[in-house]
């Protein structure tokens, strides 16, 4: 048992670091230059000028989804760390102890909240670049299964809070 | 709860310490003394059984009814 959990344990760390350097990969590559321009124009423009025109305000909001999406990226990779968590009260014998179920039930709130504020952005990215946005297949793609796995862990969550009254109860059984 | 275990009473009575039963029954003290103290949730007929054996009574020496 020890062990496995210390294979789990490596097995998660092993991802966790890939995964944030994914992350960072990303946003090295990430083009920044395409934003050039409109710092450009915000040095030279006249004071006078509105920065609301349309084009400035498409670049803003690419660039403020493009920085929300690097975020939530994060924001997943916070939720998985909580799997180191639960292995260490695992490995502390806490099987059923508070601190376990409530980190069952944020792994799962930041899988579906993942998922949902992704798709949001996603809409507003097709809606900038006005292309079209179809719901159907924007479920189709992979992350998409993030929303079942959070269900899933609600659904580990309540299962472990009965475990523990159920753990409870035993113990007080003399 | 409205049921009381008297277990003290019994122990009192047969001039046993708690630490003697909880050896002669082969449970930890920590576990008699939730016991003794009313937070048990149950009591197994097998401890039941091996405390009346020890302190030579009937279950309803330990067990009472109290309506709250």
């Amino acid at each position: 048992m020890k062990n496995n959990i210390k294979t789990l344990t490596i097995i998660t760390w092993v991802v966790l670091l890939s995964t944030i350097s994914v992350l960072l990969n990303d946003m090295r590559e990430f083009d920044f230059n395409q934003f050039k321009e409109f710092q450009n124009w915000a040095s030279t423009a006249g004071k006078n000028e509105s920065w609301f025109n349309s084009k400035n305000a498409i670049q803003w909001s690419y660039y403020v989804i493009s920085a929300g999406l690097f975020f939530l990226s994060g924001y997943l990779i916070y939720g998985f760390s909580y799997f180191l968590s639960i292995l260490k009260e695992v490995e502390n014998e806490n099987y059923f102890s508070d601190n376990t179920i409530e980190y069952f039930k944020k792994i799962g709130t930041i899988f579906i909240q993942y998922t949902i504020s992704i798709l949001v952005l996603r809409f507003l990215l097709a809606a900038i670049n006005k292309s079209t946005f179809n719901f159907f297949n924007e479920l189709k793609a992979e992350f998409t299964f993030l929303i079942p796995a959070g269900l899933a862990f609600y659904i580990l969550a309540d299962i472990f809070k009965r475990a523990k009254e159920a753990k409870e109860e035993n113990d007080l059984t003399i | 709860m409205p049921i009381v275990v008297n277990l003290d009473v019994m122990l009192a009575k047969r001039k046993m310490k708690s630490k003697d039963l909880a050896e002669a029954i082969g449970i930890t003290t920590a576990n008699l003394s939730i016991l003794k103290s009313g937070k048990a949730k149950a009591i197994r007929f097998s401890t039941l059984e091996a405390i009346c054996k020890a302190l030579d009574c009937q279950p309803n020496d330990l067990l009472e009814y109290v309506e709250d």
